[in-house]
């Protein structure tokens, strides 16, 4: 259990699931002073126009979304975007816990910057049938946007696509892995 | 001195039927097992009646004739090297050759025949006799273009195990199946099912996923290439396709009717996915399922009435049944807690599904109406995503039983493991046997 960098500015705890929420209570206590979610995700904002309401800045806010990312074979190279990943157990769609955290921050940024729109990504891990999985992503998109949308974010900038399990960030054959690709991830466009 | 030639006989097949190519071995190493019988079988070359000079056609159509036995699961293959006979001296039907010949290296089946060819134009007649009974039992004439030769092989292949087995062999038809090999995107390819002549149906560096067929022989599939899922009725010999989307909501998969006339949908909306009936241009015709969870993964029964799909209606993906033309849903498999991709046999009495075991998946049968599931892969990597044959005795599937993702043939009365329909680089997955090409 050991947190390692990810992306810019990113962490993320690799672990098995089984210690992955007490690894996290242990992050938790350890950086209690400043908050929870700073210490296992990306700092909203980082990148270009952090904070800038309009202008130039902006141009530069939004993320490519996985689909692109893969046709440039920059899939899992570390381009998160502004907001950070959430994750889901296996053949899951409810929100985790340690999750809560994250997706305010995420609506936060949002709020922040009202000129943008958010796509959220449905993925899954390699296990079980391609189809399968494609809908079991979009359920995952739905409860992310779905809790968005109750943290005041307008529906109509939220959509959301699913993957399935054929954009995976990694590609090892082990619960670490598989934890790490089933996620929602963030596109913004403006 | 009779023993010792015998051994040096039986020294000269191993290495011949060993070495040359791997899938072969394959097959003897695999199918050789309790229950089963393999019936010798000599393929013989085709008389040069003219224009064959160098043997060539006479070569195709045994090499695809000879592969087509082999995956049959029913014939082991006498190697040529044991012949006594040579077929341009000989005769090639009855009273002009000695059956002795071939009683001697203990054949049970002989195929002789000739072939003339004109320019590009061939003549073909291939005879299947019963050596014991020195007695014809089945024979062929075909005429055609020399491009031609392999599907007059598959022919007489699918021939002979009627004449055999009492029902049609399935060789004259298609696997379509999703591959990586040309990069790191998901390809659908078309071949023949003995590997010869490789088709890329889709070129778009997205994702393309769940060729199914209808026995016009198109494709249905699903595609990202617009960056947003839909799916597509493609017509392989023409290139041209219809792209097919909802107002309803994203496209997840579908099936496409064995007449071509109806599809059923997967559609997504605001995270559940429902199966719905569109005709052949995509207008809706009705709602097939309404919950608020997942229904994918719909397939058609082989008279179009009926259509299996995989629901997580209970709390866990499971196969259920339904009528095309409406009605209630019927739940089918109860063994397991992840049960998907179901596929209705020919005849309508068994589903094929994939089975989640832990951490891999084996390819199971269960009877239409819930009775006796049977494992047929037996957890030797993970199987998944079964097509039938069109004859209803074999099972494609993909597996990672030798590393990377293939196409593997499984006979399923023996659940005997055949060989490897694709090879090579890339993941192979999601394969769909079409319908007999017919004429």
């Amino acid at each position: 259990m050991i947190p390692v960098p990810r992306g810019r500015g990113g962490w993320e705890i690799r672990t098995n699931g089984v210690l992955r929420f007490a690894a996290l209570i242990l992050v938790c206590a350890a950086f209690a002073a400043s908050g929870c979610s700073s210490s296992v995700k990306k700092t909203p904002g980082l990148g270009a126009g952090a904070g800038a309401g309009a202008g130039m800045g902006e141009s530069n806010l939004g993320n490519k979304g996985s689909l692109a990312q893969f046709k440039k074979g920059e899939l899992g190279a570390g381009e998160g975007g502004p907001l950070s990943d959430i994750h889901f157990a296996f053949n899951q769609y409810t929100i985790e816990p340690q999750d809560d955290s994250v997706l305010k921050a995420n609506a936060q940024w949002l709020e922040a910057h009202p000129n943008t729109n958010v796509q959220v990504e449905g993925h899954c891990d390699e296990r079980g049938s391609e189809e399968y999985n494609i809908a079991l992503g979009a359920k995952r998109a739905q409860s992310a946007k779905d809790y968005l949308v109750t943290l005041g974010i307008a529906p109509s900038r939220i959509s959301t696509i699913s993957y399935g399990k054929e954009l995976p960030l990694c590609t090892e054959h082990t619960e670490e892995c598989w934890a790490r690709n089933r996620r929602d991830h963030f596109v913004v466009s403006q | 001195m009779r023993r010792s030639s015998l051994l040096l006989l039986l020294a000269a097949f191993v290495a011949i039927t060993a070495t040359p190519f791997t899938a072969r071995a394959q097959i003897k190493m695999q199918i050789i097992g309790p229950g089963s019988h393999l019936s010798p079988i000599a393929v013989s070359a085709l008389k040069n009646l003219g224009g064959d000079d160098r043997h060539g056609v006479s070569s195709e159509f045994d090499s695809i004739l000879s592969h087509d036995l082999e995956l049959s699961g029913y014939f082991r293959l006498i190697s040529p090297k044991a012949f006594i006979e040579d077929a341009q001296t000989s005769g090639y039907d009855l009273g002009q050759f000695n059956f002795a010949d071939w009683r001697s290296i203990n054949a049970d089946f002989l195929v002789k025949g000739a072939v003339k060819i004109d320019g590009n134009q061939v003549q073909l007649t291939a005879l299947l006799f019963d050596v014991a009974q020195q007695r014809r039992m089945m024979g062929k004439s075909f005429t055609g273009q020399l491009s031609e030769v392999p599907r007059m092989a598959r022919r007489f292949a699918d021939a002979l195990l009627k004449a055999t087995t009492g029902i049609e062999g399935p060789f004259d038809s298609r696997l379509a199946f999703v591959s990586t090999r040309g990069g790191r995107f998901k390809e659908i390819y078309l071949q023949s099912i003995d590997g010869h002549g490789l088709f890329r149906l889709t070129d778009n560096p997205t994702i393309n996923l769940f060729p199914a067929f209808d026995r016009r022989h198109e494709v249905l599939y699903l595609s990202y290439k617009t960056m947003m899922p839909a799916l597509y009725l493609a017509n392989p010999a023409t290139r041209r396709e219809v792209r097919i989307v909802s107002t309803r909501g994203k496209m997840v998969g579908g099936a496409i009717s064995p007449d071509g006339h109806l599809i059923a949908a997967a559609i997504e909306h605001a995270g559940a996915t429902n199966l719905f009936l569109l005709d052949r241009g995509g207008q809706e015709l009705r709602r097939l399922t309404d919950t608020n969870g997942i229904n994918v993964s719909p397939a058609f029964s082989s008279d179009g009435r009926m259509l299996a799909f995989t629901s997580d209606r209970s709390g866990t993906p499971q196969i259920y049944v339904m009528s095309v033309a409406g009605g209630g849903a019927r739940r089918v498999t109860y063994k397991g807690n992840y049960n998907t991709t179901p596929a209705f046999s020919p005849d309508g009495k068994f589903i094929a599904y994939e089975s989640r075991d832990g951490g891999h998946f084996d390819v199971w049968i269960v009877g239409v109406d819930g009775s006796d599931p049977i494992n047929l892969t037996h957890g030797v990597g993970s199987s998944q995503y079964p097509a039938w044959s069109p004859d209803g005795r074999y099972i494609a599937f993909s597996s990672t039983r030798n590393g990377n993702s293939h196409i593997y043939l499984l006979q399923v009365a023996t659940q005997t493991v055949i060989s490897a329909l694709t090879e090579g680089n890339g993941n192979d997955s999601c394969p769909a046997w079409s319908w007999w090409l017919g004429d």
